[in-house]
């Protein structure tokens, strides 16, 4: 049976990881028939959510869900999770452009636009939890 | 450690971009580039990015700093071959590229420097000041 959900397990904590989980992330998308574009955002987003694990917390972890078979609607869920200081100022992070750091401060704001689903749980202290779906 | 690919041709200097590249290998690729044309007193900067599948924020302002230190030692950047997905992932995610002149493949990039060279004798590079131009300057690309 196909139909089960596969999951992609990675701990991130310097940017190799990150970038071989977006590796990952962006074949298994394209075995499972997103387009190139939507592989790429997928892609994208990892690697984002990523940076940000080992940029802000230090380390963390991300899960690539993916539900691939022939029944239910196919998709594929990022998680990130950290146990980091939390994001603050969530409401300008979301606007985009808001940065501690001297990035862009697009990986948030930018993640959310390229994802159909897009969830954040954080609390100071208390880490984040970005959950992340798009369906093929 | 990365594949650079840095190239000279003429006054241009082609960087052709491996994908999957970590930060400093970013940061070592960008201090290539920037010393390279010093070395060569390339006056274009051509950066291909046609291997490149991934491109984050991080990415993205990588290319925009290159393209403004290059304007510093008086040099152009004119970047290439961005895939279609990418680029829709670019513009999606909030990045725009003010400034960074863009064409489609390498054979525009080196039609489009052809012609800035035609225009601008000074382009011609450090001996450009002894004589003109040929006319048929175009030449000059030819591999
Ligand atoms: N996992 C995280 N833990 C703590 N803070 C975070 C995390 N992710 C993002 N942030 C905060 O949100 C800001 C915006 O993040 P982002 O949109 O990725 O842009 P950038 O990384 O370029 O600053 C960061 O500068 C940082 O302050
Ligand atoms: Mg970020």
């Amino acid at each position: 049976m196909s139909s089960s959900p596969n999951t992609l397990f990675f701990r991130i904590e310097t940017v190799h990881d990150v970038s071989s989980a977006r590796r990952k992330g962006l074949m298994l998308a394209m075995d499972m028939g997103f387009q190139t574009a939507d592989a790429t955002k997928i892609a994208v987003v990892i690697s984002e959510l990523g940076r940000n694990i080992v940029s802000y917390a230090g380390k963390g972890t991300i899960t690539v869900l993916s539900q691939a078979g022939d029944n239910s609607r196919k998709y594929i869920k990022i998680i990130a999770d950290d146990r980091g200081p939390g994001i603050k100022n969530l409401n300008q992070v979301l606007d985009g452009g808001y940065t501690t750091s001297g990035g862009m401060g697009l990986g948030v704001s930018g993640s959310r636009k390229l994802m159909d689903e897009f969830n954040i749980r954080t609390g100071e202290g208390e880490g984040t939890t970005i959950t992340a779906l798009k369906w093929l | 450690m990365y594949f650079s690919g840095i190239q000279k041709l003429d006054n241009l200097l082609l960087v052709s971009v491996p994908r999957d590249l970590v930060d400093d290998e970013v940061i070592q690729l960008r201090r290539d580039v920037l010393q390279a044309i010093r070395q060569f007193k390339s006056q274009i900067v051509l950066l291909d990015f046609s291997q490149v599948d991934i491109c984050d924020s991080f990415f993205g302002r990588f290319i925009y700093g290159t393209s403004q230190m290059t304007k510093l030692m008086g040099a152009k950047v004119i970047i290439s071959g961005l895939q279609d997905a990418v680029i829709e992932t670019m513009v999606e995610l909030g990045m725009t590229l003010p400034d960074v002149d863009a064409v489609l493949d390498l054979d525009d990039a080196l039609e489009l420097t052809s012609r800035m060279f035609k225009r601008n004798g000074k382009l011609g590079g450090a001996d450009a000041d002894n004589e003109a131009m040929p006319d048929d300057d175009d030449k000059v690309l030819a591999k």
